[in-house]
């Protein structure tokens, strides 16, 4: 999941790696390491200040609650089955998370837009790149959920801050 | 990006990698010296959040070994 959500913002899923390797296992240790680094190189170095918004909105993703309980509950629903008794194939479980994954770090691309100044939905689309009918949509949930709060018209356009 | 040296973050399972780090040391294997190990007790132990603080402190790639 946090290998998808680099790549969403465009930090690239090769900066994260996973390996198994046992405590036996010396030499598949130093070849992993080596495969690693030569990747990490690949990709150059990360540039903080252009991902600055990026990273503020993928620490607000992974620490978001949706997603939590979404990754904390994998196992129940697709092995054991929802509350009703129903289990979930492991596709659709991933294409649910995937969707929530994508939904909260566009929200908090949104909210960090907000709190760095931008105002209108017009603003806040050129801020993030996401396109105008999108914001508009993800900040009437932002709204619902009190982390966003509409400030009235300014020059007939609708005005938003992040509380 | 052959000067590059990325510099790489790697949290490794006490039973497992991290042994298994500790023997590649032990046995004299060379590996590049980019890496710098954070101990814990077992891989479930990393929360994502620990990995984007990471990025966001100076990193340039994470390894989670398990």
């Amino acid at each position: 999941m946090t290998q998808r959500l680099f790549d969403l913002a465009g930090i690239g899923a090769e900066r994260l790696h996973l390996a198994w390797v046992s405590s036996a296992e010396a030499q598949r240790f130093a070849d992993v390491a080596t495969e690693v680094i030569s990747k990490v190189q690949e990709k150059g170095p990360l540039d903080r200040k252009a991902f600055a918004m990026a990273l503020g909105a993928c620490e607000m993703t992974v620490n978001c609650e949706t997603l939590r309980w979404l990754v904390g509950k994998e196992v129940k629903i697709t092995a054991k089955g929802d509350v009703y008794g129903r289990s979930w194939p492991v596709a659709r479980y991933e294409s649910v998370l995937n969707a929530a994954l994508e939904r909260e770090y566009h929200k908090s691309l949104i909210y960090l837009a907000l709190k760095e100044g931008g105002t209108s939905v017009r603003d806040i689309s050129e801020r993030t790149g996401l396109a105008l009918k999108h914001v508009s949509y993800l900040l009437a949930d932002l709204e619902k959920t009190k982390q966003v709060e509409f400030r009235g018209m300014q020059e007939r356009k609708p005005v938003f801050a992040a509380l | 990006m052959a000067d590059f040296e990325p510099k790489i973050l790697a949290f490794l399972c006490n039973w497992c990698a991290y042994a298994g780090a500790d023997l590649a040391g032990v046995s004299r294997l060379q590996y590049p010296s980019n890496l710098r190990t954070v101990r814990v007790m077992c891989s479930g132990r990393v929360d994502p959040a620990f990995i984007v603080s990471a990025l966001k402190e100076g990193w340039d790639g994470i390894l989670v070994g398990g």
